[in-house]
């Protein structure tokens, strides 16, 4: 926990006084500093400083687990690991369907099908376990105001017509999905930064961001000189938080970014691959809309 | 008081001079000596040495070594700011004056408590040793070696295989222990395939080339994948089996009965931190783990850059994170000979128009690491890996490939070539065979 504050770490109160004179207040303050300014900032003699900086460092560093820990607490709770697209290869190929616990980013041209996609994962969602879904809520951030309410009744009603055979379960279905309308890079960011609630509040299992990239490639213009750097600054940020909340919560995180096609080449990139972990590109190469998906291992 | 104090002349210089490195004082004692001044003056010589009969004589060296400790600015002596200023302005200058007193008379002195008193006291003692003995023998600076000794470790030294032979022909054998090395690479070319390759790698035993260690993952950007792991580690354990198949000795096989996928998952010791205080944290605390877990060989820090990429509007402030993370990383990897890999991304810089991938984290971190190996892909998108710092391989690229197994060499088919026999060497995979599976 970075932001711990010091003084609940069992330091003495004047020790913490006399930090908090030199703004030192939290464990990230604390480890910022150099020893010689600590040793200024404390008084005290450089092995003191030592010891209070393995103190500091007990208190906000992390857990430490085996990874035969991990694959035992993952062995517990198989049902929930996955969420299967119903897209019988594209499960295969992505063994077993998208994860749980990470973040996933769903490419492609315009008007290939990325909202139909995140609209589709959002109906599975709400499913119950038994028909492959996840029983959780969905919160939808639109930032291109391409959610259309309608279409999901559509779909919801199209696919499964044998479940969805009364308005009262569609209706139902539709109140667990929460969409919120971003326009702006702050704004996404700010909302972000206060889903814990309503994760926790609501029993959310899926989080969808669509899109990613039309915030940024509004507000940031690549040709102008300090923008990249804002611009991947911001991304960062906004790629710590997700991965935070799809960890933290076990939920999944999906993000929908616009390709461009450089000059000269066939190929249609991702407009920033820097960030993310799983990549499923839609592509329009062919009538069937083939889905190639890019894992770390193929 | 009873000491009597050498007048500036003889230095040389003023009293606030700060303290001067000890090969410059050596010199001038020498040439001092020279000229016929020698002030050592009987009172102030060490029991063990004014003739009482040790049986060690001294060397002159040492005891020019211990007198030019004695005289020893007290500013550069790790004390309190508060303690130092107040021993300054009581007018000691050197350690020599303050080791003549007890506790209570420096406490009354110079107007501190006497816990204060005595922790000086004992912080100067320890770095300056009153016993002549333990000069004789040790040098000063405990970490000297000749080249030759050198010479003779990096022999005996380990490599932790990739399992793509070309890869650990180009860096000589494998991941070097005792040194740092990046992995730089585009998203998706595979940099934490092959850390995640490393740490099953590092536990194969000694009777197969391994070096037979633990791995530390300390993971910022949660891309560990436990079950990926789990499959890596089953290929690695199938290729042993079959490699101690075609071997009679009993020591692979019973070497095997410990290497399963339970041990080798049970020895990656798994941090995930989430930004990098939780980071700097962790590296603080790894000297205090690796005391209790003296079998580590490997520490891997997957994604250095993602946690400093952001929230950072002081860059000189995350220049010296970066660089005090380094330095700790570096001196664990001297001290308990381990090899430390970290994970870097790429970035694009803008020259002239023309944009190109560069590793991230600026230019002067690039002089963190002493091995940098760049990942990245051709037109044919293939992958490749480019040895690209090294202090004593030359550069060179290779191909390499990612199956199912792990990580692994290109493979070129070849259906004319009669089958190979597994060589004696496990590092070097038979062709055919395991590509079949």
């Amino acid at each position: 926990m970075a932001t711990k504050k010091l003084t609940r770490i069992g330091l003495s109160q004047d020790l913490c006084d006399r930090l908090s004179r030199h703004q030192v207040v939290t464990c990230q303050d604390f480890l910022c500093l150099s020893p010689l300014e600590l040793m200024k900032v404390t008084g005290q003699s450089y092995q003191g400083v030592s010891e209070l900086l393995y103190v500091v460092s007990r208190a906000c560093a992390p857990q430490m687990q085996t990874a035969y820990e991990m694959k035992l607490e993952k062995s517990g709770g198989p049902s929930s690991a996955f969420l299967a697209t119903t897209l019988i290869s594209l499960d295969e190929a992505l063994h077993g369907g998208v994860a749980c616990g990470s973040l996933t980013e769903i490419t492609g041209p315009s008007g290939c099908g990325k909202t139909q996609f995140c609209m589709m994962m959002s109906v599975l969602a709400t499913l119950p376990t038994g028909m492959g879904g996840l029983e959780g809520a969905v919160i939808y951030i639109d930032t291109e105001s391409a959610f259309s309410a309608e279409r999901l009744i559509r779909i919801a009603e199209f696919r499964f017509p044998s479940f969805f055979n009364t308005e009262e379960k569609l209706l139902s279905m539709s109140s667990k999905i929460h969409l919120y309308k971003e326009l702006t890079c702050n704004e996404v960011l700010k909302r972000i930064e206060s889903l814990e609630e309503e994760i926790i509040s609501n029993r959310v299992k899926l989080l969808i961001i669509d899109s990613v990239a039309s915030v940024v490639r509004k507000e940031f213009d690549t040709q102008l000189q300090g923008n990249m750097r804002e611009r991947s600054n911001f991304l960062a940020r906004e790629a710590s938080l997700l991965k935070y909340l799809a960890e933290e919560f076990s939920i999944i995180v999906g993000g929908s970014v616009d390709c461009t096609r450089p000059r000269n080449s066939r190929v249609w990139v991702p407009m920033r691959p820097h960030i993310l972990l799983i990549c499923v590109t839609l592509s329009l190469n062919s009538n069937c809309l083939p889905l190639t998906a890019l894992l770390p291992w193929n | 008081m009873g000491t009597s104090r050498f007048p500036p002349s003889i230095w040389g210089g003023d009293r606030k001079r700060s303290a001067e490195p000890l090969s410059q004082l050596l010199l001038r004692l020498m040439s001092l000596r020279g000229r016929g001044l020698w002030f050592r003056r009987p009172e102030r010589i060490p029991d063990a040495w004014a003739g009482s009969g040790s049986p060690t004589s001294p060397s002159p060296r040492a005891v020019e070594l211990l007198f030019a400790a004695m005289q020893r600015h007290l500013g550069s002596y790790p004390l309190s700011p508060g303690v130092r200023v107040k021993l300054v302005s009581a007018g000691f200058q050197t350690a020599e004056e303050l080791l003549e007193l007890k506790p209570s008379e420096l406490s009354r002195e110079v107007g501190i408590s006497k816990e204060e008193a005595l922790e000086t006291l004992q912080i100067i003692k320890r770095e300056c040793p009153v016993d002549l003995s333990r000069f004789a023998s040790v040098s000063i600076s405990g970490k000297k070696y000749t080249a030759l000794e050198l010479l003779e470790q990096e022999h005996t030294q380990g490599f932790i295989i990739t399992f793509c032979s070309a890869l650990d022909n180009i860096m000589g054998g494998g991941i070097p222990l005792t040194k740092t090395t990046e992995i730089c690479g585009a998203p998706g070319v595979g940099k934490t395939q092959l850390c995640m390759q490393l740490a099953v790698d590092v536990q194969i035993p000694e009777c197969f080339g391994g070096v037979a260690g633990e791995a530390i993952f300390l993971d910022t950007e949660g891309s560990f994948m436990v079950d990926r792991v789990a499959d890596l580690a089953t290929a690695c354990v199938q290729h042993l089996h079959l490699i101690a198949g075609s071997h009679l000795e009993e020591e692979h096989q019973k070497a095997l009965e410990n290497f399963s996928l339970e041990s080798i998952l049970s020895h990656i010791y798994y941090f995930r931190c989430h930004n990098y205080t939780e980071l700097l944290a962790q590296v603080h605390l790894l000297p205090d783990f690796l005391l209790e877990h003296s079998k580590v060989q490997l520490i891997i820090v997957d994604g250095i850059a993602f946690p400093f990429r952001h929230d950072f509007d002081d860059l000189s402030l995350r220049t010296r994170l970066l660089n005090g993370l380094a330095q700790q990383l570096i001196s664990m990897a001297n001290n308990h000979k381990l090899a430390v890999i970290w994970t870097n991304q790429m970035t694009t810089k803008i020259d002239k128009n023309q944009s190109m991938l560069v590793p991230a984290l600026g230019e002067s971190w690039g002089h963190a690491a002493t091995i940098r190996l760049i990942l990245h892909w051709d037109q044919k998108q293939s992958r490749l890996a480019t040895l690209h710092k090294s202090p004593s391989q030359k550069e060179a690229t290779v191909l390499f490939d990612i199956t199912a197994q792990g990580f692994r060499d290109v493979v070129v088919p070849s259906p004319l070539s009669p089958p190979v026999e597994p060589s004696g060497n496990p590092r070097k995979r038979s062709r055919d065979g395991r590509e079949e599976e």
